[in-house]
């Protein structure tokens, strides 16, 4: 068909949204002030999930989190690579398991862990579902986006950003980019 | 695998619907243009095509008006004006305002697309403004009335008639066609269907000018009606065509001259030669003068005859212009105007149809299907009570109870969930159509002859996986029509028809569909296949292969995406994807083809993707579930019953080979012990077999299968998971995949 529309005019904005690197941070910020035109700097608090791999803080964009559940029966599934722990079922949906520990290469985890772990499910705007497991989750911190720092290392890609948490720092977490499990 | 159904969370639920319900009209709109571009190419117009879309048009005026979309809407407006020009013979089949259709239509699409964007609409008004103007050209230099002249028609049948009924009875008796009225009285209560079985009767045999009531003369629970017929037949032969006992045929007038040339090439003849339509040659029925004599305009005709047209026929807009009223679309019909003789009975056509028709959207159905799914389990739960109740000599008594109380329960579950799922049902005919369309687009853009045959459109699948089959089946038709089939030349040097055929057949096989496209191109070329796969290293140069492994190899990744593959072998572009598109649905292709003869690919579908019966299966410590559609039997052996070839495991199952596959090997659990007898789960889809080994089999449940969210995509080997009681999830096998897998494993030895 030769409808030849011109397209819009040349989006800036959509391409950079989706290809999502360097900028995340921005991105989250600038969808937290909602309010059109209400671009002030005053508006760009986050809210962070803390949750805790051993012995550390690490944190989640609240608006990401659909809700909190308790460590449950993981089904494995064979064939996935090893950060997939397996799927659950919740309340008629099946979902993905993601162990955080094993995602960022830590130890694993002692018995303990079983009392207190919980899995935070996240939501994503393709309607897909994932559940981390975690070792427990403390509390959600409000933090100015001023007052954030580059991550310390390399390690991990999946860290962006470090938020001040009280006397030490917590570790945020670029969703999309801890969930790419390097098929 | 294939995307998602994800929708833009952008849109309101109001302009989906808009949306979808534009959709449709576009491709009605566009399956009828196709249709008028073959007529058009003949040089004859079905009447009643031009009609669909002049409806198709209004339509979408009306529904783009009350949505606020203006741009949409002058542009279905100005559809409308060459459409309603074209039904009235204003503009004969070959007049150039018909080819601004098409991208008038493209436009509509293209503006549909960007419905979300009010922004974008008031962008694209220079565009619509640009056609609009063409459009008004084309219809001002288009010659006008066509055929004003022609044989006189008597004044008081003529002041019955809509002015398009007028146009259809000069045009029929322009081409000396018989004209008759056919009566016959109905019950008043049930008149609606006679009067549709009768009418759709005499469609075959010609066509219904007008269908006139005819008060008066018939018993009071009776009513009359006469129906204007225009046909190639005489009123004897009408009469036995008809074979309708109540049905009296008078002449109104004789057609002239049918001997000499078979109708379609009769030429417009000059004024007047055709005889007279008067009443001294048929006399117009008493009531019927009656009518004549009493315009439509009267309240109780009127009444009568909007009942009887309803659904049937779009009078249109009985003014000069043929469509003052028609550009009203938000008009209640009930509403009191002056001239209620031109109000359109689309109106309540359109009223109707939406009353009928629910359109669901298929998360709903998802849903519901989810909650169904639970129910079940639920009543697995019941079951379990009831039984542990039995077994307990002290509550015996309330467990059988509780035993019949589960035992209804389950049958009203079970026609609960195949009532769901027949909802969810939709004939493949959607998909064929669009495919049917494509090729004629092909046809025309390329110059090729193909002729599509479609067979079998009715049969139901799925929505959803109807949805996802349109792309495949695309690809492999369009594969079918580049590549497959000859140039004219080389298939007339082949000693073949000049016209290539596509079949395009679908038919249901127990649980499963079987899509068929079948082309008599060149077939695959056997040895070039082989020397690419070769040469791309997925087999080695000396592999003995079957005929069938080396034609199974053009579904492999490497070996079909390249162009000159293409040109050699006649087929394969993206084979690989249309098997991993199918195979995601739970389906099987295969691919059979003679050289020089033709190919036929084969898709082999389950009926639904949403229950199962299911086989639960245990490997080590872990459950699997099996649909049990592709169980073939079952079976416990030993350790010394498997037999080896080459390091590959087998099975002599009543005289045939049946290749093993040791789930607990696959999926890398514990294996059980050596000397342990093991379960053999003996699958297949189509003609492949192949043997789970798994350590137990546990039972059989219904399961509801459900996608797995999360981040990877790709599970090989698991179709999905099903919630079983309290075994939470369980991972529900991919039989085809395993079995693909299999397959490929043997040829790879």
């Amino acid at each position: 068909m030769s409808a030849a529309i011109p397209p819009h005019p040349p989006a800036e904005a959509a391409p950079a949204a989706s290809e999502r690197p360097a900028s995340t941070w921005d991105e989250l910020a600038r969808k937290a002030g909602r309010s059109p035109g209400g671009a002030s700097q005053v508006e760009l608090r986050r809210e962070l999930l803390v949750l805790w791999l051993d012995g550390d803080p690490y944190a989640l964009p609240v608006e990401r989190v659909r809700e909190i559940v308790r460590m449950r029966a993981i089904t494995p599934v064979p064939r996935t690579p090893a950060s997939v722990r397996g799927v659950v079922s919740l309340r008629g949906e099946i979902l993905q398991v993601i162990d955080l520990r094993r995602r960022l290469g830590l130890p694993a985890a002692d018995a303990d862990r079983s009392r207190r772990a919980r899995i935070v499910v996240l939501n994503s705007e393709d309607g897909q579902l994932t559940g981390l497991l975690v070792d427990r989750v403390s509390e959600v911190l409000r933090v100015d986006e001023e007052a954030l720092r580059p991550p310390a290392g390399r390690e991990s890609d999946a860290v962006v950003a470090l938020a001040p948490y009280g006397e030490r720092f917590v570790s945020l977490f670029d969703v999309e980019r801890l969930l790419e499990l390097g098929e | 695998m294939a995307a998602r159904r994800t929708r833009s969370p952008a849109r309101s639920k109001a302009t989906r619907e808009f949306v979808s319900e534009v959709e449709e009209i576009l491709d009605r709109l566009r399956a009828d243009l196709a249709d008028l571009a073959d007529q058009r190419a003949r040089g004859d117009l079905d009447p009643e095509l031009a009609n669909r879309l002049f409806r198709s048009a209004h339509s979408l005026k009306g529904l783009a008006g009350m949505f606020g979309f203006e741009g949409m809407s002058g542009l279905a407006h100005h559809l409308e004006d060459i459409l309603d020009g074209l039904r009235m013979g204003r503009l004969t089949p070959d007049a150039p305002a018909l080819d601004l259709l098409e991208p008038a239509i493209a436009l509509v699409a293209s503006l549909l697309e960007r419905a979300g964007s009010a922004q974008a609409q008031e962008d694209a008004a220079g565009e619509v403004g640009a056609l609009v103007a063409r459009i008004e050209q084309a219809l001002r230099e288009a010659p006008g009335e066509a055929s004003a002249a022609g044989p006189e028609i008597d004044e008081r049948l003529l002041r019955a008639l809509t002015e398009y009924e007028e146009h259809r009875l000069r045009e029929s008796l322009r081409r000396g066609r018989w004209v008759h009225l056919v009566e016959t009285s109905f019950e008043i209560l049930s008149f609606e269907e006679g009067l549709a079985e009768l009418t759709a009767a005499v469609r075959e045999s010609g066509e219904v000018i007008s269908t006139l009531p005819a008060p008066g003369e018939a018993p009071e629970s009776q009513i009359r009606f006469s129906l204007l017929v225009a046909s190639a037949y005489d009123a004897p032969a009408l009469a036995s065509r008809l074979d309708h006992p109540n049905a009296a045929i008078r002449c109104v007038h004789r057609a002239a001259g049918r001997d000499d040339r078979p109708e379609h090439e009769t030429a417009p003849n000059p004024h007047g030669q055709r005889g007279r339509l008067d009443r001294d040659e048929a006399p117009l029925p008493p009531e019927q003068e009656d009518r004549a004599k009493h315009p439509p305009q009267a309240p109780d005709g009127r009444a009568q005859r909007g009942e009887a047209e309803r659904g049937r026929q779009l009078e249109g807009a009985r003014s000069s212009t043929g469509r003052a009223t028609a550009q009203q679309p938000t008009a209640t019909p009930q509403q009191p105007e002056d001239d209620l003789g031109h109000e359109p009975p689309s109106e309540l056509d359109s009223l109707k149809s939406i009353s009928d028709t629910v359109r669901v959207d298929i998360r709903k159905l998802d849903e519901l299907m989810n909650l169904v799914g639970e129910l079940v389990i639920q009543r697995g739960a019941i079951g379990a009570i009831a039984a542990q109740l039995l077994a307990d000599p002290a509550a015996a008594r309330f467990g059988r109870e509780l035993g019949k109380v589960h035992k209804a329960l389950e049958r009203k579950l079970q026609e609960l969930q195949a009532g769901v799922l027949e909802v969810r049902m939709v004939p493949l005919r959607q998909v064929f159509e669009k495919l049917s369309r494509v090729v004629r687009r092909l046809r025309r853009d390329s110059g090729k002859d193909v002729r599509l045959e479609i067979r079998g459109g009715d049969t139901e699948l799925d929505k959803l996986i109807v949805e996802e089959l349109a792309d495949p089946l695309m690809h492999v038709v369009r594969n079918a029509f580049d590549h497959a089939i000859e140039s004219p030349a080389e298939r007339v040097a082949a000693g073949k028809p000049p016209e290539g055929a596509i079949r395009l057949e679908a038919l249901q096989r127990g649980n499963h569909v079987v899509i068929q496209v079948a082309d008599d191109g060149r077939g695959i070329d056997l040895e070039a296949v082989r020397a690419r796969a070769v040469a791309r290293g997925l087999i080695d140069a000396d592999a003995a292969l079957t005929r069938k492994e080396t034609l199974d190899l053009i579904f492999q990744p490497g070996l079909s995406t390249r162009a000159e593959v293409t040109e050699t072998s006649g087929r394969g572009v993206g084979m690989d994807v249309v098997r991993e598109n199918v195979t995601a649905l739970g389906g099987l292709v295969r691919v059979d083809s003679t050289e020089g003869a033709g190919t036929t690919l084969s898709l082999m579908l389950p009926i639904t993707l949403a229950i199962i019966q299911a086989l639960t299966v245990g490997v080590a410590d872990q459950c699997f579930a099996l649909p049990i559609t592709s169980v073939l039997e079952t079976l416990v052996i030993g350790p010394e019953a498997i037999q080896r070839s080459e390091g590959r495991e087998f099975l002599n199952l009543r005289g045939e080979p049946l290749p093993l596959r040791r789930l607990h090997a696959e999926f890398g659990l514990a294996a059980p012990a050596p000397d342990a007898r093991q379960a053999v789960v003996v699958v297949g889809l189509a003609d492949a077999r192949a043997g789970l080994l798994v350590d137990r089999l546990e039972g059989q449940q219904d399961a509801v299968i459900k996608p797995i969210l999360g981040p990877v995509r790709s599970l090989p080997g698991i179709a999905g998971a099903t919630e079983l009681g309290d075994r939470g999830a369980v991972l529900v096998l991919d039989v085809a995949m395993l079995i693909e897998e299999t397959v490929r494993r043997r040829e790879a030895a």
